[in-house]
């Protein structure tokens, strides 16, 4: 069938009325065949312009439309939502530039108008090309994984489940009545979370900036609605084993790990942990205090429902002991417990996993793990906490009170090449707080550079000088020596090196990736950064985004960041979720994608090695490249290496271009 | 008009150096009018076969703009084009064609000044090189 082309040029007043010959142009191409209409407007986007293009698509019956105008950037969604009102799909109109690259950049005429001339021909030309393409919908899950049960990953899985949609179904029965039935859809979440508790880091601490405000009692309401929620399932001691599928239908595999303690029986009276024979250091107290083989990681975690660890736990490794189970009167302990994988689909994904202090022994200088009274940053929390190894209170080694005590910022920055952020302010509150318990201790502070970024942190700092806190500046090349009494902190001025005596070393090691985070990245294909957290897909316009349709990266897994921030990434990943993954509703793909014609597809595989998004995957059964819509976005840089020529890069397929080259190139 | 017969065929990724472009015409800067924009998506879009085509179809040169190195709307497009036309540029040397005919560079969306800098130059380039002799190995 031969097609009925419509071309408009746009005079836009006299912004190209006036430098390009517009009527030369109209009548050369009326002649063209295939063109049944060539007209010129003087506003062809205002709504009289609109209706104009409207009615002339209808009445010329056209099947091809090419717009000369201003850059499309502005108005071509316009003129293809009219095109469709119309009755003409979007993707067989074509709009050309002749504003701003043509009549706003040449002034003299008779070269404007002929540059705007072979601009219209290779529009034309490229009309016998042009194909329709459908809009894409296709059926997604609206539930959500949720891997980390921290401020970040809670605040998410919260802001997720907040509200469901009632659906209202009208149907009518065969004799024309009406019945109306009314239901409620809900999205659910499944927060995975590897320790046995949730709450993640934050929940251990006593106080935190900015607020000064006791962690768990901010937490806690949160923990427990997300306890409670009953569209949520919230998998404690749990790790995700395998992700396959994409952005709207994901299927995972999670592993439950045996936890030898039935959560239905057990009502967290804790009676099984004092007849316990095993004492092993206990990590979630930097190891200053013992737990036993069944334990919670601290008093008052959520859920209270503990663990056995069966590395330690004697009846596990074949010895005679069922002291716990004696000691339980609900039959709670279950030794036959085995891990359990079970698997859900969902649509989208949420990494905020954490991250960890990294180990201070990296850095030999400070003496950690050689001298008893050196702690991290993290071990100080637990002391000052009332669940904590001395109910809060800030002991030595030898359970005296310290008289003096060095904190040392900055730790193993250098090393790292990055500023975690957060040690400036953590550690000047951890002064405060030590100062209102031991009000005549001394305490030096060592910084390199001090990082006080937010509205609040200048006036915390400001306390922490008023409680006669003496903050020292060195160059960061402290060391700590003992002399068997005290511990001796060697630091550097800008003229001298000098040196305090101090009972207790305090050190703020780098915000570090947490352990597992490689293989998460493994299981979804997605990169990590040079510091080995996860890589967002553009750190400034999508700094949560995994480079992967439907993965979000929130809180400090991708990179350092206090409390308030993780949670500003959890709610808005959530956000993004909410406004794709509509409850009761499909999902719209982007129309200009590649494709690949399997037919002439040779398997080379050159494709998949290429696409930026991990949208291409080898079908192993017809030995063909296929491309997933739900992935590509349209680049089209398969298309431009693939040797057969089987992928085709829609609205910018080979013939299109070539047919604008043929006709621009003369 | 001589330079109207010298087309330069202008390849424009729709996210850096295609808005680079209007950006210069909203500055009202001159461009060289036979600089013959066709917008793709990417700059990894163009297929070695674009180039040697305008060159058949009768353009004495060829422009691709991308976005800056690090900037590509999809990562790494421009890195794909750097690769591809480097290699192109080795092979139009075989078939007598000089290598500056093709130029590959980068405009971002804001520098409309930069654009016409880079259309000016080439459009000089272009100019000292004449038309291309025709092209009997390609034909
Ligand atoms: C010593 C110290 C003091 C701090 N003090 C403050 C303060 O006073 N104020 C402030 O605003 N911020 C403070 N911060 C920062 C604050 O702790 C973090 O911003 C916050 O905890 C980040 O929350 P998150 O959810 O990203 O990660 P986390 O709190 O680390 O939680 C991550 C969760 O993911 C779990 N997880 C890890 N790996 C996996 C896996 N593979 N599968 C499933 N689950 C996994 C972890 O067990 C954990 O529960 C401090 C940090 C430190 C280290
Ligand atoms: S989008 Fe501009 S070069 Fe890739």
């Amino acid at each position: 069938m031969q097609e009925r082309i419509g071309v408009f040029v746009c005079k836009c007043g006299p912004n190209i009325g006036d430098k390009i010959d517009v009527d030369t142009i109209v009548n050369e191409v009326k002649n063209i065949d295939g063109v049944v209409t060539a007209k010129s407007h003087n506003l062809l986007c205002s709504n009289d312009g609109l209706e104009f293009l409207k009615e002339e698509i209808i009445k010329g019956n056209l099947s091809r439309v090419v717009v000369a105008a201003c850059t499309p950037k502005m108005y071509e969604q316009k003129f293809m939502n009219t095109c469709e009102e119309a009755g003409l799909n979007p993707f067989l109109f074509h709009m050309t530039n002749i504003r701003e690259q043509v009549a706003w950049v040449t002034p003299d005429k008779i070269l404007a108008t002929e540059k705007a001339r072979k601009l219209c021909l290779a529009a034309i030309n490229r009309m016998s090309f042009q194909e329709p393409i459908e809009k894409k919908e296709i059926d997604v899950q609206p539930d959500v994984l949720v891997v980390g049960g921290g401020v970040a990953g809670l605040e998410a899985t919260l802001t997720l489940t907040a509200k469901g949609r009632k659906i209202i179904l009208v149907e009518k029965d065969d004799s024309g009545k009406t019945e109306t039935t009314e239901s409620a859809q809900f999205r659910r979440v499944y927060l995975v979370e590897k320790s046995p508790c949730i709450g993640g880091v934050s929940a251990r601490f006593e106080e935190v900036y900015q607020t000064m405000e006791c962690a768990p009692c901010m937490l806690s309401p949160e923990l427990q609605e997300v306890l409670q929620k009953e569209n949520v399932e919230t998998l404690t001691y749990s790790e995700v084993e395998e992700i396959v599928g994409s952005f709207g239908n994901f299927t995972v595999k999670i592993r439950r790990k045996a936890r030898y303690v039935s959560e239905e029986a057990c009502i967290g009276c804790n009676a099984c942990f004092e007849p316990c024979p095993i004492e092993i250091p206990n990590q979630y107290d930097g190891g200053l205090s013992k737990r036993k083989a069944i334990y919670l990681p601290y008093a008052g975690a959520l859920p209270n429902v503990p663990v056995i660890d069966r590395l330690n736990c004697l009846h596990l490794n074949g010895k005679e002991c069922n002291a716990c189970e004696q000691a339980c009167a609900f039959g709670a302990i279950n030794f036959e417990d085995e891990d359990r994988l079970i698997e859900k689909n969902v649509g989208a994904i949420i990494l905020a996993v954490g991250s960890k202090l990294s180990d201070p022994t990296q850095f030999p200088q400070f003496g950690y793990g050689k001298y008893d009274n050196v702690l991290s940053a993290i071990q100080l929390e637990r002391l000052n906490a009332s669940n904590g190894p001395t109910g809060g209170k800030i002991l030595l080694r030898n359970g005296q009170e310290p008289k003096s005590i060095a904190f040392i910022y900055c730790v193993g920055r250098k090393e790292k090449g990055y500023c975690s952020g957060i040690c400036c302010m953590y550690m000047s509150a951890l002064a405060h707080h030590v100062k209102e318990k031991l009000p005549d201790v001394k305490i030096y502070s060592f910084y390199t550079d001090l990082c006080l970024p937010k509205k609040e942190h200048q006036k915390i700092f400001e306390k922490v000088l008023a409680k006669g806190v003496e903050f020292i500046r060195s160059d960061g090349s402290e060391y700590v020596d003992y002399d068997g009494k005290k511990l001796i902190v060697k630091y550097k001025t800008e003229s001298s090196v000098k040196s305090v005596l101090a009972d207790m070393v305090i050190l703020a090691p780098p915000v570090e990736p947490a352990k597992d985070i490689e293989k998460l990245a493994k299981l979804l294909d997605i990169p990590l950064d040079e510091h080995g957290f996860f890589s967002e897909e553009h750190i400034l316009m999508k700094p949560f985004g995994a480079p992967l349709e439907g993965v979000f990266v929130v809180g400090t897994c991708q990179g350092p960041k206090d409390i308030g921030d993780s949670v500003a990434q959890g709610s808005a990943s959530a956000g993004k979720i909410l406004s794709r993954l509509m409850l009761g509703e499909k999902l719209e793909l982007e129309p200009i994608v590649a494709e690949i014609d399997e037919e002439i597809c040779c398997g080379c595989n050159t494709c998949i090695g290429l696409c930026p998004f991990s949208a291409i995957h080898r079908d192993v059964e017809k030995k063909v490249s296929v491309i997933d819509d739900t992935l590509c976005r349209g680049c089209g840089t398969c298309v431009a290496a693939c040797p057969t020529g089987a992928t085709k890069a829609k609205n910018f397929t080979m013939e299109q271009i070539s047919a604008e080259i043929m006709e621009v190139a003369k | 008009m001589k330079d109207e017969k010298l087309a330069i065929v202008t390849f424009l990724c729709n996210w850096c150096s295609y808005e680079g472009a209007d950006k210069a015409g909203n500055a009202r800067l001159n461009c060289p009018s036979n600089i013959r924009i066709i917008r793709v998506m990417c700059s990894g879009r163009i297929e070695p076969q674009f180039v040697i085509q305008a060159f058949i179809d009768g353009a004495s040169g060829v422009l691709i703009l991308g976005c800056h190195p690090g900037d590509c709307h999809y990562k790494k497009g421009n890195y794909k084009a750097i690769r591809r036309i480097s290699l192109l540029k080795k092979m139009l040397r075989q078939f007598g064609i000089e290598q500056d005919r093709v130029r590959l560079d980068w405009v971002s969306a804001s520098e409309g000044e930069r654009f016409a800098k880079v259309a000016n130059e080439m459009a000089e380039t272009i100019e000292q090189l004449g038309p291309l002799p025709e092209l009997k190995i390609l034909n």
